[in-house]
C-alpha cells in the first residue's frame, strides 16, 4: 500500500498514514451522507405526489395526516427504501469478504452459486407450489430460497474441507453450481404453466416490492449480527489478501477463516436473495468501488463496502420508481445499467492496479 | 430395407389418393397474412396449441376431436376445469398423440411429420419460434401447411377471423358464420349503448391473477383485459403506465389513481400454488369460498382507502377470459359492473349459458365471476 520512500523516514510515514486515515474516514463520511440523501429522496418521491412538507409531516406525526398518505409512506415507500439499503450492504459486504478469502476479484454471491441456488428454490414454490419445509404460504417462496442457497453454500463448504482443495477449486465448484441450478431452472420453466413462467422471470430479475416490514427487520438483524462477526477479524482478512502464506506467518490460520466467514457470507447473501430475488451486480462491483475508494484495509474496506452497496441500491431504488412513473422497473436491471458505467469509469481511470 | 423405403411411400401416395378423392384446393389468408393454398376441407389436423380446441368445440360440438390427430399438450395444464370437462364427454381425448413441452415453439416436428396432417394449425405467438426452428420449411417440404390463428394475443381483433379461417379449413362456414353472427351481436349489445350514453368513465384496476404471488401487482396494459375495460365503458388506470398488455404497477400508484373499481382476475390454480390466496372463480366454483379470498384480497397495502374498498366495488372474474374466444361475455359483465344502471336487462350468465347451449360442446356451470357489491 505505502511506497518505500515514506516508510524509510518514519516520521514522514506516520503523517502520511495519519493523513491516509484522515482522507478514508472524510470519504466514509461522504458515502454516508450521500446514503442518507438517496434515502430522503426515495421516500420523497412516487407517484402520490406529495408535497416535501406532507412527508415529512406523514413521518414525524403520523397520525396527523391522511391514512393514504400514513400508509403509503410507512407501509410501501418505507420499507423498500430500508430494505434497499440492507440488502445492498448485505450483497456488498458478501462480496467483499469472498473476494477477499478467495482471492478472487470475480468472486460474488453469483460466482458462487449462492443466488443461483436460491433463485432454483423461488422457482420450485412459484411453479409447482413445493414447499422444502411446510410453513405458512406467504413465506413458501423466500424460505425455499433460503434453504436453496445454504445448502448451496454448505455443499461449497463441505467440498472444500476435503484434502488438496484449493481456492481456485472453490470457485470452479461455485461455478459448476451455477450451471447445475440454471439448468434446473430451465427446466421448471420449460414444465410451469404461463403465469408461472411470468412470476419466476420477475423474481429472477429482482424486486424490492417484495419488502415488508417484518422481512426488513430479518435481513437488518441478519446483517447487524454479522457485521461485527466480520469485523472482529478485520486485521486477520487484511492479512489474508497479502496470501496465505505470508497471513500464516502473522498468526492466522487462512483454513479456518475461510470457512468461518463463508458460512457468514452466504447467510448474508442468502437471506437478502431470498427476500428481493436475484440483483446480481452488487456484490461484485460494490466491493471494488470501496476497494478503489478506501483500499484493503478491513477497517475502512468492510464499512465502505456495506456503504457503497447501500448506496447503489438506494439510488437504483429511486430511479426503478421515475423512469416510467406508476410502474416499478425491476431493480436488477436498473443496478446494472446505472452502475456499470460509473464501474468502468472507476476502473479506466484508476492509477493503481486493484488487483 | 424394403419394408423401411416402402411405408412412407405407401403413406404418401394414401394421403395423395385421399385428398384428391374429396378435397379440392382453396387459397387463405390466416391471421399472420400468409396466402397459403391447400386441400380443404382438412380431415386430419394437429392443433399446435391444445386451447385451440375452444374454437374447434364451437364449430363441430358434436365431435370437435373427430379430425385432431394430435395436439400439444397445453390444455390440461392451463385449463383444467373445462379439460375436465371435455374428458368426461369425449374420453376418447386422452389418447390423442400430444407434444410434449408448454413453450411455445418446442414442438417434434418428426413426430408431427408421422402424424401424416393435412394441416398444423398454430398460434400467433408461436410464429417467430417456428420460424426461427425453420420448421415452416421443413413441414412445406413435407406438403404439410402451416395456418396461423389467434385468439389470445388480440383477440378483440382476431377471433373472429380464426373462426371463419378455421370455418373455411374444415368446411364448417356455415357454423363458423353462426358463432360470428352471436359474437359481434353480443359485444355490441355493449359498445352501442356505451357509445350512445357516453356514460362517465369509471377509473378500473385490473388485478391479473391477484393473490397469486405476494407480489403487488400485476395488470394489463392497453391491450386484452385493458381493452375489455375500456370497451365496458372504464378507463384503465394502467393505460399508459404499462406499455404492452402484460406489465406490473407501483402499489403506491393504485392509492394515488383511486380506482372505483377493483377487477381480480382468478381461476383454480391448485396445482400451482396450493392454498394460495387468489380467488378461484370459474366454471363450478365454489363461490362462498372464492368470495372469502377476494375479501381478504382487499385488505391487502394497495388497496388502502381507495373508493373501490370503500363501495364494495371489487369482482372477481375468470383468468380465462383473456385467452378464450368467449371475450364478449366477460365484456358484458365488466360493462354491468360499471354502469348498472345503463344494463339493468343484459344477462351475461344467460349469454354464457346460450353460448354453451348453442355453440359448445359442454354443459353450463355457473361460478364464472363474483362481486362484494351486492353484501
Amino acid at each position: 500500500m505505502m511506497s518505500n520512500a515514506n516508510v524509510a523516514h518514519p516520521t514522514a510515514g506516520r503523517t502520511f498514514y495519519r493523513a491516509q486515515v484522515w482522507r478514508r474516514q472524510l470519504i466514509l463520511v461522504g458515502l454516508t451522507l450521500a446514503l442518507l440523501l438517496s434515502l430522503c429522496v426515495d421516500l420523497a418521491l412516487g407517484p402520490a405526489r406529495f408535497s416535501l412538507a406532507e412527508v415529512v409531516a406523514a413521518l414525524v406525526t403520523p397520525n396527523a395526516v391522511s391514512q393514504q398518505a400514513r400508509v403509503i409512506l410507512w407501509d410501501i415507500r418505507m420499507p423498500v427504501a430500508l430494505m434497499a439499503i440492507v440488502v445492498g450492504a448485505s450483497l456488498s459486504v458478501a462480496g467483499a469478504q469472498m473476494q477477499t478469502i478467495l482471492s478472487n476479484p470475480l468472486a460474488s454471491p453469483f460466482t458462487l452459486g449462492i443466488s443461483a441456488g436460491a433463485s432454483f428454490g423461488a422457482a420450485l414454490g412459484l411453479a409447482f407450489g413445493v414447499a422444502i419445509i411446510p410453513t405458512a404460504i406467504e413465506y413458501v417462496v423466500p424460505i425455499n430460497a433460503f434453504l436453496m442457497a445454504m445448502f448451496t453454500a454448505f455443499l461449497i463448504h463441505a467440498l472444500s474441507l476435503k484434502r488438496g482443495v484449493t481456492v481456485e477449486t472453490i470457485v470452479l465448484l461455485g461455478i459448476a453450481m451455477v450451471f447445475i441450478f440454471n439448468s434446473l431452472m430451465a427446466l421448471i420453466q420449460f414444465f410451469a404453466s404461463q403465469e408461472a413462467v411470468a412470476a419466476v422471470v420477475f423474481w429472477t430479475m429482482g424486486s424490492l416490492t417484495k419488502a415488508t416490514w417484518p422481512k426488513f427487520w430479518i435481513a437488518l438483524g441478519v446483517l447487524a449480527l454479522v457485521m461485527p462477526l466480520l469485523a472482529r477479524h478485520g486485521w486477520a482478512l487484511t492479512a489474508m489478501r497479502l496470501g496465505d502464506a505470508k497471513a500464516e506467518s502473522m498468526g492466522v490460520n487462512p483454513r479456518a477463516l475461510r470457512l468461518e466467514v463463508l458460512v457468514l457470507v452466504s447467510l448474508l447473501a442468502a437471506i437478502a436473495v431470498a427476500f428481493v430475488g436475484t440483483i446480481g451486480f452488487i456484490g461484485l462491483v460494490g466491493p471494488h468501488i470501496a476497494r478503489m475508494l478506501l483500499g484493503e484495509d478491513q477497517r475502512f474496506f468492510l464499512p465502505g463496502s456495506a456503504l457503497c452497496g447501500a448506496l447503489i441500491l438506494s439510488v437504483g431504488s429511486v430511479l426503478s420508481k421515475i423512469i416510467i412513473p406508476g410502474t416499478i422497473i425491476p431493480i436488477g436491471i436498473i443496478t446494472s445499467l446505472v452502475g456499470i458505467p460509473f464501474f468502468l469509469f472507476l476502473v479506466l481511470n484508476h492509477k493503481k492496479a486493484a488487483w | 430395407m424394403l419394408l423401411r423405403l416402402s411405408l412412407p411411400f405407401v403413406g404418401a401416395l394414401t394421403s395423395l389418393v385421399c385428398a384428391s378423392a374429396i378435397a379440392a384446393p382453396i387459397t387463405v389468408t390466416d391471421i399472420a397474412g400468409r396466402q397459403i393454398t391447400l386441400d380443404a376441407p382438412a380431415e386430419r389436423v394437429i392443433l399446435g396449441e391444445g386451447r385451440q380446441i375452444y374454437l374447434l368445440g364451437m364449430l363441430e360440438p358434436d365431435a370437435p376431436l373427430a379430425h385432431v390427430v394430435g395436439w400439444r399438450e397445453d390444455f390440461s395444464q392451463a385449463d383444467p376445469d373445462n379439460y375436465q370437462r371435455y374428458l368426461e364427454r369425449f374420453p376418447e381425448m386422452a389418447s390423442i398423440p400430444t407434444f410434449g413441452g408448454f413453450k411455445d415453439g418446442t414442438f417434434d416436428v418428426e413426430q408431427a411429420a408421422s402424424l401424416n396432417p393435412d394441416l398444423i394449425l398454430m398460434n400467433i405467438e408461436a410464429k417467430a419460434a417456428t420460424e426461427d426452428a425453420a420448421y415452416d420449411d421443413k413441414l412445406a417440404e413435407l406438403d404439410i401447411p402451416i395456418v396461423y390463428v389467434d385468439f389470445r394475443e388480440d383477440p378483440i381483433e382476431n377471433t373472429i377471423p380464426s373462426m371463419r379461417l378455421i370455418g373455411q379449413l374444415m368446411n364448417d362456414e356455415a357454423a363458423a358464420e353462426e358463432f360470428i353472427t352471436f359474437a359481434e351481436a353480443q359485444l355490441a349489445r355493449v359498445t352501442e349503448v356505451i357509445e350512445q350514453a357516453n356514460p362517465e368513465r369509471p377509473r378500473v384496476f385490473v388485478d391479473r391473477a391477484g393473490g397469486y404471488s405476494d407480489e403487488c401487482c400485476m395488470s394489463f396494459g392497453p391491450a386484452n383485459f385493458g381493452e375489455y375495460v375500456t370497451l365496458a365503458g372504464g378507463t384503465n388506470i394502467a393505460d399508459g403506465i404499462i406499455p404492452a398488455s402484460f406489465g406490473n404497477l407501483n402499489p403506491e400508484q393504485i392509492i394515488a389513481a383511486n380506482p372505483q373499481h377493483v377487477v381480480v382476475t382468478g381461476g383454480s390454480w391448485d396445482a400451482y400454488v396450493p392454498g394460495g390466496d387468489w380467488v378461484g372463480v370459474g366454471p363450478g366454483a365454489d363461490q362462498a369460498q372464492a368470495r372469502e379470498k377476494l375479501q381478504a384480497l382487499t385488505t391487502r397495502t394497495a388497496m388502502t382507502g381507495i373508493d373501490a374498498v370503500e363501495t364494495g366495488n371489487v369482482h372477481a372474474i375468470w383468468h380465462q377470459f383473456y385467452n378464450s374466444p368467449y371475450y364478449f361475455v366477460a365484456v358484458q359483465q365488466l360493462a354491468k359492473w360499471f354502469h348498472p344502471e345503463l344494463f339493468e336487462d343484459l344477462d351475461p350468465e344467460a349469454t354464457l349459458e346460450e353460448l354453451h347451449d348453442r355453440f359448445l360442446p359442454i354443459d353450463y356451470q355457473p361460478g364464472y365471476w363474483i362481486t362484494l357489491h351486492d353484501e
